[in-house]
């Protein structure tokens, strides 16, 4: 057996997968290249913009119901296929009525949550009575999206926005591209395949999120986090649920999925290796 | 397909179908002949299209009307589309790895002059369809003009128009095809052919 | 010196990721010229691939009472390049001043179609990607259809279709609009069968098209001002 991971080989195509993190970008020069002095970095590469994203978050889910707009995400950011941090927070309070969450990468994440906050302290400091509503943020994070896809140097992510605004519920997702779209229900990444069906089969049954109730849409949630923790590699069973409503925004506790499923099938069963 | 350039429609009408193929052959962007024709009779009821690499097309034309005639000495009977549906389609898999370049398209009245058309992609998967079938370049073109003209149960007459408008119009927007066309009404009684004058550009 | 060589281990070059900044979000858009009418229709559709992000958003935009544009290709751009239109109609860039307020009107359709026209062009080695169609009225009342490609080339038509099912929907409106292949002569069209064959189109092309579907935004373009009819398409 072999078990030094990098020897086992990846089952996914390196080119076609946009969060793939393996092998990790390097900055050494290659043995045996020559490095030419005063050009570049000092790695003796040059300069480069096309990136990938390191660490990573997977799927952020979303989903608006009467009185406002309920968001999941699990705590863990990946190191390729190491769960490298099992404690990270995905979801971020932007201002009193608007949180975002991200998939992708975390140090972008952590570059746009800087980048949000200093325009609400912007906007606090100019005391003038206003602040920036989620429309706006989702305005604002659009053309930082936009503008760097636009420069070749994308941040690599897709964000989604949740928030209440003047009694309207808001729920819009941007990706690394520049793309915006707002639906009655989001979901990045493998969330995307996993759990979008199930949450439209559950919006078109009750006929709409204005007929959804928080109780019948944070268990919704949290059974496609379920389906997400138990088929996505990538995911964690700790993660949390943000709800905004009028009232304001709560980023819950981290939840454990753990005890919402069933192992005791296989306690009796020989064989396949056990 | 876009070597030589050219498309194939057939529809079903009320207890009729029609075929129709436009002229064209072309190496690339450049028209060769006029005159070059991709449907062809297989029995006094069938018609076989075959749009695709001409070198293909002249080939498989002459392989399919040995086959056929096989069929009807061995049988003592002429061969049901259908079946020749699943002649065209085994004969197209034999290729698998190493495809014919053709569509074809397979289009008659069976024994009890009940309508059939059909279509297969390169290597024989057939496509049974209840109202039509196009194939070749201009199969975008062609969707989109049988999905909005065509309706159930057509009067040969009116089959024979709703084909040459969807085929004229698609052609038109293909440069790769048109240059006249073809249309065969296969009807229990008779069988309508047409030449069609259309746009030469 | 260093050595070209590789010593000991083969020389790994970097993987070369070269990122695509242009994704197709898929999308149909017509627009038909009438005597006294414009009609401009598209559906609300965003793809990426196989997977549908939202069922609902217009890629239509009123921009004035008788001028309304209508994209599609890549959302991004196409939204990037609405919100620089509408703010060259009030501070234009090719003259720059603000339009609006520099000349007290708002621009007219033919100088919309100029601008837009030259503003896709100025990104001509980074374009746009976007298929645009500008519907309307030109100074004389009667419809008018600017199409372009995504460097900026334009011409003004009877009618036109773009964006992903437009090699179904183009043919039918050559023959239906424009009377191609018919021995009948060109004559002008209601509102009324004008509609009807907007919509006609979309529903044939949603059969076909998995970009195009789930609803139809049509805007009719009258002296009276801009209409917004909607109507629903299917969802698969």
């Amino acid at each position: 057996m072999d078990h030094f991971p990098t020897n086992w080989g990846n089952p996914r195509n390196e080119d076609g997968e946009s969060y793939n993190t393996y092998p990790m970008a390097s900055n050494k020069v290659p043995q045996g290249v020559q490095q030419i002095a005063g050009y570049g970095h000092a790695s003796g590469h040059p300069t480069t913009h096309t990136q990938s994203p390191v660490v990573t978050g997977t799927s952020v889910l979303g989903l608006k119901f009467k009185d406002g707009v309920l968001m999941a995400a699990d705590n863990l950011a990946s190191y390729g296929s190491l769960a490298r941090f099992r404690d990270v927070e995905r979801l971020h309070k932007v201002s009193d009525f608007t949180v975002i969450g991200a998939s992708g990468d975390i140090s972008d994440f952590q570059y746009v949550k800087h980048l949000l906050d200093a325009q609400m302290i912007k906007e606090y400091n100019a005391d003038d009575g206003h602040s920036l509503a989620t429309p706006h943020v989702f305005e604002y994070l659009w053309r930082i999206m936009y503008n760097r896809r636009s420069k070749m140097n994308p941040l690599w992510n897709t964000f989604v926005l949740g928030g209440v605004h003047k009694g309207e519920n808001f729920l819009g997702a941007i990706d690394l591209k520049g793309t915006p779209y707002q639906s009655p229900s989001i979901a990045t990444g493998f969330g995307s395949h996993l759990a979008t069906p199930m949450l439209r089969k559950a919006l078109d049954n009750a006929g709409g999120s204005e007929n959804l109730t928080r109780e019948e849409a944070e268990k919704l949630l949290v059974e496609c986090m379920k389906v997400c923790w138990l088929r996505d590699a990538r995911s964690s069973f700790k993660y949390q649920i943000a709800a905004i409503t009028s009232q304001g925004v709560s980023i819950s506790e981290p939840h454990d999925l753990r005890p919402l499923t069933y192992w005791e099938h296989g306690r009796d069963v020989r064989g396949y290796g056990a | 397909m876009e070597y030589n350039g050219g498309a194939v429609v057939a529809m079903v009408g009320k207890n009729c179908v029609a075929i129709a193929c436009d002229k064209r052959l072309g190496v690339q962007a450049m028209t060769i002949s006029t005159e070059f024709k991709k449907i062809f009779q297989a029995t006094p009821k069938t018609y076989l299209g075959l749009p695709g690499l001409a070198t293909d097309v002249q080939t498989l034309a002459e392989k399919f009307r040995f086959k056929i005639n096989m069929y009807k000495l061995k049988e003592e009977r002429e061969i049901e589309p259908r079946t020749l549906a699943h002649l065209v389609s085994s004969t197209l898999y034999e290729r698998r790895f190493g495809p014919w370049f053709t569509e074809p398209v397979v289009a008659g009245l069976d024994k009890n002059n009940n309508p059939f058309i059909c279509n297969t992609d390169t290597i024989g998967c057939i496509n049974f369809a209840k109202d039509f079938v196009v194939s070749g370049t201009s199969t975008n073109q062609l969707y989109g003009m049988c999905e909005s003209l065509w309706e159930p149960d057509l009067e040969p007459e009116d089959l024979f128009e709703t084909i040459s408008q969807a085929l004229m119009n698609a052609v038109d927007r293909d440069c790769l095809a048109g240059w006249g066309a073809e249309v065969v009404v296969i009807t229990p009684d008779k069988i309508i052919t047409r030449t069609l004058k259309s746009r030469m550009d | 010196m260093m050595s070209t060589v590789p010593s000991e281990l083969p020389v790994t070059a970097p993987i070369e990721h070269r990122f695509d900044p242009y994704v197709d979000n898929g999308g149909t858009l017509l627009s038909i010229a009438g005597k006294d009418f414009c009609v401009v229709a598209a559906d609300t559709r965003l793809s990426e691939g196989y997977s549908i992000h939202t069922r609902y958003v217009p890629k239509s935009v009123k921009l004035s009472d008788k001028t309304v544009i209508s994209m599609g290709g890549c959302y991004a751009d196409c939204l990037t390049l609405t919100k620089r239109i509408q703010q060259n109609m009030e501070a234009s860039l090719v003259a720059p001043m603000w339009y609006r307020h520099a000349h007290g009107k708002t621009m007219s359709t033919a100088a919309i179609a100029q601008m837009l026209s030259i503003m896709l062009y100025q990104k001509r080695f980074f374009p746009f990607y976007s298929w645009c169609i500008l519907g309307g009225l030109d100074e004389e009342g009667r419809g008018a259809v600017y199409t372009y490609d995504p460097v900026g080339s334009y011409e003004r038509e009877a009618c036109r279709c773009a964006g992903s099912a437009s090699s179904l929907i183009q043919p039918f409106l050559d023959n239906q609009i424009n009377f191609k292949n018919q021995a009948s002569e060109r004559r002008e069209l209601s509102l009324d069968q004008v509609l009807r064959i907007t919509k006609d189109s979309f529903t044939s092309a949603t059969e076909r098209d998995i970009y195009t579907g789930d609803y139809l935004e049509i805007f009719v373009i009258t002296s009276n001002g801009v209409e917004l009819q909607k109507m629903g398409l299917k969802k698969d």
